[in-house]
């Protein structure tokens, strides 16, 4: 068994996965649970810091993970299914955040935000949260979501070409540009 | 991470890292979605190898050949012309009892739409409509425990849709923010749904 970043790619993960999918289109519906649970967490964290709400993030883990139920049995076991499914929920997220701007909703600031902060830390709360998740709203979408893969998921950057279909030097710009933007926003309120 | 080395960069990716909770059920609500959809069908390494040679492809055939075919294409319309009545009983109902097979559902385009009903004292609410047959199990609700609402996220087709919910198990309400239909002739006011195509 071979670990890698944080847990993200596991060689057992991938064998458990195969098996999972295998269940599952033999018809066994409890099988995806056990997919659902190896991810939800790492998907949930993706779509929250990219949407910047719990409430979108929940509506695009629901439709990225029964997308990718429906199209199980068009999964090719060559490709490794947490890149497939991250994949989709990519897509969603991107989904999502075009709906949201086409509908110009105002999201009120939610109390679940500070009731769902993670109590991991004594110095982290939900103002901290709240803090990163406008620092990341602020850049523009596609920097952040380059930004997020490369740096919160640890993707390299062949990993988040193959899920983007964005070619490795127009990413790597991507990230470039995502922290000089917040380079130079820390240059702009160092001083405040 | 050489992009990173700032700190102030590095403070908001390691910020960034920690993991999000979200609330309890809303895993739930995935699996009660996925669970709507039915099982998938059994698909044996035989099967998948049917599936392969069924895949459309593209030959490329000689005017020689064309015509061939064009003519074998003929014969075979005119056998099963012949033949109309295989497969049908002496009464004109098909051999193959279509009563018991199960339905395979057509969707083409899939907005996923949530739910949501306030009911705090309810013990069990689900959701029925036109999309699941008005059947009271298919479509379990989940509850959250700090507002006392029951919410499902579905997949729907666009289209107008036609729903209600299911209060522990027999009483049947509409849903307040919604449009109402008019009486279905069950003596039940259903709520209306009308579904955008998607928008990209």
């Amino acid at each position: 068994m071979t670990l890698r970043k944080e847990g993200w790619v596991i060689e057992k993960d991938m064998s458990d996965d195969a098996a999972d999918v295998q269940r599952v289109l033999a018809g066994d519906v409890d099988a995806y649970a056990a997919l659902v649970d190896r991810y939800y967490d790492r998907c949930a964290r993706f779509a929250v810091r990219m949407l910047g709400n719990r409430d979108d993030a929940e509506d695009a883990l629901q439709a990225t993970f029964l997308r990718a139920y429906r199209a199980l049995n068009r999964y090719q076991e060559r490709d490794r299914f947490s890149a497939w499914l991250y994949r989709i929920l990519v897509n969603q997220c991107r989904s999502i955040a075009a709906r949201r701007a086409h509908r110009e909703r105002v999201f009120v600031r939610e109390e679940a935000l500070l009731l769902n902060a993670p109590d991991r830390s004594r110095s982290w709360s939900g103002e901290d949260e709240e803090f990163v998740q406008r620092v990341l709203a602020e850049l523009d979408p596609l920097l952040r979501e380059a930004f997020l893969l490369k740096y919160i998921e640890e993707m390299s950057y062949e990993e988040m070409s193959a899920l983007t279909g964005v070619g490795v030097s127009a990413l790597k710009m991507r990230v470039k540009r995502a922290c000089d933007r917040l380079r130079d926003r820390w240059e702009r309120i160092k001083d405040e | 991470m050489s992009d990173t080395e700032h700190p102030y960069v590095e403070w908001i990716a390691r910020e960034a890292k920690r993991p999000v909770e979200l609330d309890r059920g809303a895993r739930d609500r995935v699996m009660a979605a996925v669970r709507a959809e039915g099982a998938h069908r059994s698909i044996t390494p035989a099967r998948r190898r049917w599936s392969k040679l069924l895949e459309p492809r593209v030959f490329r055939l000689s005017p020689a050949l064309t015509t061939l075919a064009a003519a074998g294409l003929v014969g075979i319309g005119v056998l099963a012309g012949g033949l109309k009545n295989w497969g049908v009983r002496k009464d004109g109902r098909p051999l193959v009892d279509t009563a018991t097979q199960s339905p395979v559902p057509l969707q083409t385009t899939d907005t996923v739409v949530k739910f949501v009903f306030a009911g705090p004292r309810a013990s069990t609410v689900s959701l029925v409509g036109d999309f699941n047959g008005w059947d009271t199990t298919k479509t379990p609700m989940a509850r959250d425990p700090r507002s006392g609402t029951w919410s499902v996220a579905l997949p729907l087709n666009a289209g107008r849709h036609v729903y209600a919910f299911v209060v522990d198990g027999t009483t049947w309400a509409n849903d307040p923010s919604a449009p109402l239909a008019p009486d279905d002739g069950f003596g039940h006011a259903s709520s209306v749904k009308n579904v955008p195509g998607p928008t990209l």
